[in-house]
Order: C-alpha cells, then structure tokens, then sequence
C-alpha cells in the first residue's frame, strides 16, 4: 500500500508538472480544451441550435451567455490522478491499458455533462452556477476517478497484490 | 478487525447511490459551518504566515469563510502620494475553494458504511486541515506576486524560481489537493472495505448488499 501511494503521488505530481509547461499546454491542453468545447457545442446543438463554440468558449447565440473552459474544468487533471493510480496499482500491463482506456473515457464523458450542465445552469440562475462549478462538480469528478479506479481495481485477477499490500 | 455483515459483498451501484444521496446533506452543513470549520485554517494560515512570510504579512483576519491576509506591502510606492502610501494591501482568500473535499469525504465514509463514521470524519478533517492551509497560503502568494503589478511584487522580492515554485504550489494547491487529499485519505482508512469492494476481501465471496 505505501509502495502504491508514493507511486501515485510521484507520479501524479510529476504528470502534473508536464502538464503545466508551455509545451504540454500548446500541444496537448490546449487543443483538448478547445475539442471538448467544440464537442459540448455539437452535443447540444442537438437539442438547442443556437449553441456556439468558439477555442474554448462555449456560447448561447440566443442570450449572449458564455462559458470559458479554463485550467481544471478540461478534465486533465481529473484524468492524471487516474492515470497515476491506474499506473502506480500493480496490474498487469494489458489490464492497465484497457483500464486507461476506458476509465479516461468515463471521466471526460462525466465532464462533458459537467460542461454542459453548467452552461445551462449559469444561464438559469448565476449563484447556482458557481456554487455547483467551483464545489460540486469538482468533487463529483473526482468521485468519478475514485469509483472508475475501485471499479477497475475489481476488474483484477486475483493473483494481483491485495490493496492492503499494494 | 472483522469485516462486518454491512461490508461483506459491496454492490457499487449502491455503494455509489449511497455516495450521491450522502452528498446533498454534506454539502449543506459544510456550506453551513463553513466560518467554524474554516476557523482553524485561519489558524494554522497565520501560523504559516509568520513563521515563513513574517516580512510579507502583518497578520490574519477571518471574515466567514474568508481569510483576509493583511500584507506589509503597499499598493505603491512610497514616493508617491502620502494617503496611498500609507495604506497597505490586503487579499482575501475564500476558503471554501480548497475545501470542498470534506464533503466528499464526509459521504464517502457515511457510504461505507464502517465502524465509527464520525470519529474517521473529526480524524479526516484535521488530517485535511493543512493540505486546505496550503492552498488558501498558496493563493495569497500567487495574489501577491502576480496579480497585483509589479510594484507591489517587486516589494515581495520572489526571485524568479520562487515565483515559478509559488506558481506551482497554487496550482497543486487549487487543481489537485482539495479532491486528491481527501480520496487519499479515504482509501487509507477504509482498506477492509475496500478488499471487500475489489471482491478479495474476507467477505467477498458473501452475497452482495
């Protein structure tokens, strides 16, 4: 369990640090932020045309209200802490890397909808928004790391190391 | 310890109903409380405060949920008009940002279901205590260095590894400790729970709940 944890915690905190170089920003954080929004604008264009995405804002043609995705609602970091603990657990390496699969798809699907919730919910009322995008969803997604990682985790064959001895 | 009848065969979708019906009520007392929990964050800020930035802070004032860290520096320069010169900065940090994971954490461990909920909360929250200090210092530094000009910055005297370092600690502080620390800490006190969860602990072979 303590191999596990400083595993996880070097390594998140170091995954954490390329993300914020300029480099890592440029190519990759970036360009994500800017196809989330774009992303979010598509899924609701579905059901609400007037719906616009502009780099990374996302913007109602019908009242003018925007939202910007900034630094830490993009999922990134989300999706770091779950690499690091799918990556520090000992598991074979096939299974890690069908687990990053689909567990980095699990948590930006879940903020996908926070992005989109968001949207309408600062549209609907302003308190409520910023109560729920700077509290709530920011533990709901990492509630989602939590339950994706303990899911994977279950996933295990049992010849891997029990968490009490990780 | 044994594990008990409760934790003998974890369904996860119930365990994660459990999360989410926990959750509204955790948010509305720690929204609630927020100036008394917040309290010995203030605490420990002013301790931080003058034993690491003596020179930069004159002292802590908690309005609510907010900090006010009343800084030695001055908006100008002292040259300047007497009045302005005679003022000096204060910055308000909300501590609500950097604590929202005791909520989290209070239905996580409501959810689980395990021996002593409220001792493992009181023992969580005071765990926490420092990882949200840190954030709520972090902030004020990344006020002071930059967002505040660089007359006021300059007065800081932060070399530039400094304020990469301050840049950093913020960023940690604000994207990554406030979830990850109180995950952390739930995964380290309910291990048992957690074999039981991953299907290798003494009860999974029990019916499920």
């Amino acid at each position: 369990m303590v191999r596990f944890f400083l595993g996880f915690l070097v390594l998140q905190a170091l995954l954490f640090g390329f993300e914020l170089t300029p480099w890592a920003q440029h190519w990759f954080v970036v360009p994500w932020t800017g196809a989330l929004a774009t992303l979010s604008a598509d899924l609701v264009q579905w059901f609400d045309p007037g719906v616009l995405a502009t780099g990374n804002v996302l913007q109602s043609a019908r009242n003018g209200f925007a939202v910007s995705i900034e630094a830490g609602c993009n999922g990134v970091e989300a999706t770091i802490v779950l690499v690091a603990a799918m990556l520090a657990f000992p598991a074979p390496w096939q299974r890690k890397l069908v687990g990053l699969a689909v567990g980095i798809v699990a948590v930006q699907g879940l903020n996908v909808i926070r992005v989109i919730s968001l949207f309408y919910l600062g549209q609907w009322n302003f308190d409520v928004f910023e109560f729920a995008h700077r509290y709530v969803w920011q533990a709901l997604i990492m509630l989602d790391v939590l339950i994706v990682w303990l899911l994977w985790v279950r996933t295990l064959p049992r010849t891997t190391p029990r968490l009490a001895a990780a | 310890m044994i594990a008990t009848a409760a934790t003998s065969g974890i369904r996860p979708g119930r365990f994660v109903l459990r999360v989410a019906a926990w959750l509204p009520a955790a948010f509305l007392v720690w929204y609630l409380a927020g100036p008394v929990l917040a309290w010995p964050v203030g605490m420990l800020s002013t301790a931080v405060a003058r034993t690491a930035f003596s020179d930069l802070v004159q002292g802590v004032e908690q309005q609510g949920h907010v900090l006010v860290f009343v800084s030695t520096l001055k908006p100008t320069l002292a040259t300047t008009t007497e009045g302005m010169a005679r003022g000096v900065l204060s910055i308000d940090v909300n501590v609500l940002l950097y604590s929202f994971g005791w909520p989290m954490l209070a239905a996580l461990i409501l959810a689980a279901r395990q021996p002593h909920p409220l001792r493992t909360m009181l023992v969580g929250y005071a765990v926490l205590v420092p990882f949200v200090t840190w954030g709520v210092v972090a902030e004020f530094l990344k006020h002071l260095v930059f967002d505040t000009g660089p007359v006021v910055a300059s007065q800081a005297g932060f070399g530039a590894v400094q304020r990469e370092a301050i840049a950093y600690a913020y960023q940690f502080g604000v994207l990554i400790l406030p979830t990850v620390a109180p995950a952390v800490f739930w995964v380290l006190t309910h291990r048992r729970f957690l074999e039981t969860f991953a299907g290798r602990g003494p009860g999974a072979g029990a019916p499920r709940q």
